[in-house]
């Protein structure tokens, strides 16, 4: 582990590492070296893409793009150090104007989970080959999974007020009398 | 020969659940598939933004309708490692023999579902039967037949009834004396050979390249377990073996789910003839209502019986959580293995690429 950190600490500058629990590795990066990050640990044999996810923190006014990297198993037989480590890459870019670079050229299984992010928090990737929908049906203001998207007022307008419990007892009170 | 556009499913009879593809075909070749996935997407991960962490257990196990158990095992050590909880040793061994019988339970619903599909329907039968004695397991154990809510952070939520290990011995011998049935009328028939030998063909580095996790990796000679490469429960504390097939096609993707089954019932037992005779199964945890995780986030996961299963959390230091994300194994061969998979094939051969491919529609979606 202290020999990966030297290692990309060496090859990359403006990168914080930090690691939380047991084999997980944290890496914070500006979004010019991601692509470039992410072939350097492909290369060093880190060649699975487990999870692209998205977090929306809206009171800094930023989307943070975590990707997800974990090893293969070089070779049959035993078991390596390297396949039991997470590496967390994580990079913000601005909540206003979410537009990032597609990774489908480095790895081929981020392409649905950039689509999910397109639907779910309106990220723009540039170069990806089919953004359209993926789980969704109709069209919202606000993409959904967006903190600023209340999902009690969305119902409230789709389907009208519900009553709570204490409305609908006092309504019924007033039904028999 | 004229290109045609085929909606495959979901009311089509040869797709297993709420899926569908969009095929082209060329007479009954498929040229193109595009996967088109969403007739049960129900918002889980933003609905469990508004619940506090233990609310969210009735929302985690419908993630997944057939295997409900390694959700919440996920979900669970996803907050221990938030909140920093240990769990005791046999509350560690009872979550691990738990998961086994879990994992027996699905393929058997899995091999219901294969058999099903190809017209072996006396196969089917058994194999449902069989699953229905272990949700009788577990309705002892828990309560609950499907969705048990039993694993929870800290441990699990009771002990063993008296009696519980033998009775658990005891079904699983009866289910395991019909192995020797299964494989005459199903695994070595000839007919079920010819359907699946060399259909949805993968190579390793074509695998590798979709981001395959599970029987797809394992069908290809490669071990990949996170039971073995970074144990979690008590699978370090047994001796067990990852079955693994050298074909890459559907016929050695369901021989590997066999063999694991079979592999499962032998951990078991090692589990029970190792498991503490006394103790705690659980932490105890605070009041849920007033339960605050320290700030942070985790990445865990673990061996589902369909492949790695991760989970990314990220708390804000409140009662709920801020983020959920669940890595789910069919989200990869669903959406990116099962389009180039059925490239090439004949339209007969759809329901059985997916099956084998061990796609459950409910987990992509989520």
């Amino acid at each position: 582990m202290e020999e990966l950190k030297k290692n990309i600490l060496s090859n990359f500058n403006d990168l914080e590492i930090y690691t939380r629990q047991d084999n997980r590795m944290f890496i914070n990066t500006k979004k010019e070296t991601v692509l470039s990050l992410l072939s350097y640990l492909k290369n060093l044999g880190y060649d699975h893409l487990a999870l692209v996810s998205c977090n929306d923190w809206i009171d800094d006014g930023e989307f943070e793009l975590i990707y997800i990297l974990s090893a293969y198993m070089a070779n049959d037989e035993e078991y390596q150090e390297k396949e039991k480590r997470n590496i967390v890459i994580k990079t913000r870019i601005a909540r206003e104007e979410a537009k990032f670079i597609t990774v489908i050229d480095i790895f081929k299984n981020a392409e649905p989970y950039e689509r999910e992010l397109h639907e779910m928090f309106g990220i723009e990737f540039e170069g990806h080959p089919r953004l359209t929908t993926l789980f969704l049906e109709l069209e919202y203001d606000i993409p959904p999974f967006r903190k600023d998207f209340d999902t009690n007022k969305y119902v409230e307008n789709k389907y009208g007020q519900i009553p709570t419990i204490k409305e609908r007892k006092s309504n019924k009170r007033n039904e028999r009398t | 020969m004229r290109e045609l556009e085929l909606y495959f499913g979901p009311q089509h009879l040869g797709m297993v659940g709420n899926f569908s593809i969009r095929l082209k075909v060329e007479g009954d070749r498929i040229i193109k598939a595009d996967a088109n996935p969403g007739f049960l997407h129900r918002g889980f991960e933003k609905l469990m933004e508004r619940r506090t962490w233990m609310q969210n257990f009735p929302l985690v196990c419908r993630i997944n309708v057939v295997e409900p158990d390694h959700m919440e095992l996920v979900y669970s050590m996803g907050v221990e490692k938030l909140a920093g909880i240990e769990v005791p040793e046999r509350g560690e061994y009872i979550r691990s023999i738990f998961c086994e019988l879990a994992r027996v339970g699905s393929h058997l619903f899995g091999l219901w579902a294969y058999a099903n599909m190809l017209g072996f329907d006396t196969v089917a039968q058994w194999a449902m039967y069989h699953r229905d004695l272990i949700l009788d397991l577990f309705e002892e154990l828990t309560g609950a037949r499907v969705y048990h809510i039993y694993i929870r952070p800290g441990g699990v939520r009771r002990d063993f009834p008296d009696g519980f290990q033998e009775k658990v011995i005891k079904t699983l011998h009866k289910i395991g004396s019909k192995v020797p049935d299964y494989n005459a009328t199903f695994f070595e028939n000839s007919l079920f050979k010819k359907r699946a030998e060399g259909i949805g063909k993968l190579s390793r580095e074509e695998a590798k390249s979709m981001g395959a996790v599970g029987h797809a990796l394992k069908a290809t000679g490669m071990k990949y377990d996170i039971r073995k490469i970074e144990p979690y429960a008590a699978y370090n504390q047994v001796d067990f073996d990852i079955p693994t097939r050298e074909g890459g096609d559907a016929y050695s993707r369901l021989l590997t789910i066999r063999d694991e089954m079979i592999e499962s019932v032998h951990m078991i037992f090692k589990l029970i003839d190792k498991m503490p005779d006394k103790g705690e199964v659980y932490t105890k945890t605070p009041n849920p209502f007033k339960w605050n995780i320290p700030e942070g986030d985790a990445y865990v996961r673990c061996e589902s019986s369909r492949g790695e299963l991760g989970l990314y959390m990220v708390s804000d230091g409140g009662d709920k959580p801020y983020r959920v994300h669940f890595n789910t194994p069919s989200y990869n061969h669903g959406l990116t293995v099962l389009e180039k998979a059925l490239v090439g094939e004949s339209i007969s051969d759809v329901g059985n690429i997916m099956i084998s491919l061990y796609i459950v529609a409910p987990e992509i979606d989520r």
